[in-house]
């Protein structure tokens, strides 16, 4: 007895108007945002490039992703500077060994702090790499990394620090759990 | 009496009604601005395939900016409170199912900047309250309305 009191109350247009409103509501916008997106200068392909190196790319298409081990060896020869690009908790709960601590979610802070840090040892990487002239092959990197396949900071960053006019950046794209997981030297702050 | 509760649940209703439209097209206003940015921020989440991600990205915006648009406007109600419920929905089971394994990613919300808007149980709660909001709207036009109430 109540449940068709309750059922008598229904609205029951309103469940009629659901049936052809939905669909014009989805397809309208659907059709709007193609519409629009084929018109705009800035447009992008209804099927995007999701890989890896396509992702993690500078301005100009170019990938900016560089492998473990070019990383690892770039690190064994002294020829790479590290960049954390994670927040402060994560960087102190582990990083890479000597990685410096930059976040990118606090950039505008830190990066004057970091900044003749960072000049300071790419000048040195650089006399490294004039003094190891016989290995030509190896060229000197600054490496962002952070955490995670879809991790965007370590990218973030490394435009940024592009933009700042430091050359050969690169991004080692979910960095911090393939060097940890690969069991190469870390360091910890926190105890 | 009875005339005084039915006006203050109008008002109520139509308070509300405005609140999610206006939400809904401050939403949509960056990412149709920024729809390369969004797209990232739609990957991020890790659930849809790849092929399917412009496409979310560029069609989501519009969807919003539309539904906010019937809300103050009044027109296509049942629809439109239908599939903010519905949005309000998947949004905070997307949000809880990343956060459940340890994604930190931007939302994507309001924002697609990748330094704003985290996920975290500040947003989850914020979703939720606007996923009432919705349920409310939607229960009064299908259950305790009548075609002249709105």
């Amino acid at each position: 007895m109540k449940i068709k009191n309750i059922s008598k109350k229904i609205y029951h247009k309103a469940f009629r108007e659901i049936l052809w409103q939905i669909p014009l509501i989805t397809l309208l916008a659907f059709t709007i945002s193609i519409t629009i997106n084929h018109l705009r200068s800035d447009k992008i392909p209804l099927i995007g490039n999701w890989s890896v190196d396509a992702r993690f790319s500078d301005s100009d298409g170019k990938t900016l992703v560089i492998s473990l081990e070019k990383a690892r060896e770039l690190f064994e020869n002294n020829l790479a500077i590290f960049i954390d690009a994670r927040p402060k908790e994560q960087y102190e709960e582990g990083h890479i060994k000597d990685a410096l601590f930059l976040p990118w979610q606090e950039v505008d802070t830190y990066f004057m702090e970091i900044a003749p840090i960072l000049e300071e040892r790419v000048s040195n990487m650089e006399r490294v790499k004039s003094d190891n002239g016989e290995n030509k092959n190896i060229s000197n990197a600054i490496i962002t990394y952070c955490d995670g396949e879809s991790c965007e900071l370590s990218h973030e960053l490394a435009l940024f620090l592009k933009e700042m006019g430091f050359n050969n950046v690169h991004i080692m794209v979910n960095g911090w759990t393939l060097w940890h997981e690969a069991g190469l030297p870390v360091s910890v702050e926190k105890k | 009496m009875i005339k005084e509760k039915i006006d203050y649940q109008k008002i109520l209703f139509n308070v509300l009604r405005i609140f999610m439209g206006v939400i809904f097209i401050y939403a949509s206003y960056d990412k149709i601005l920024n729809p390369e940015a969004f797209a990232k921020a739609v990957y991020n989440y890790q659930i849809m395939p790849d092929f399917t991600i412009n496409i979310i990205a560029l069609w989501l915006p519009y969807l919003e900016l539309l539904i906010g648009l019937c809300l103050i406007t009044g027109i296509w109600l049942p629809g439109a409170t239908t599939i903010s419920t519905s949005l309000m929905t998947i949004f905070i089971s997307l949000m809880l199912f990343n956060l459940s394994r340890g994604l930190n990613i931007n939302c994507g919300c309001f924002s697609t900047q990748t330094t704003q808007d985290t996920i975290g149980p500040l947003t989850i709660l914020r979703d939720i309250a606007f996923l009432l909001s919705s349920l409310y709207l939607t229960l009064r036009i299908f259950f305790f309305s009548k075609s002249q109430d709105f």
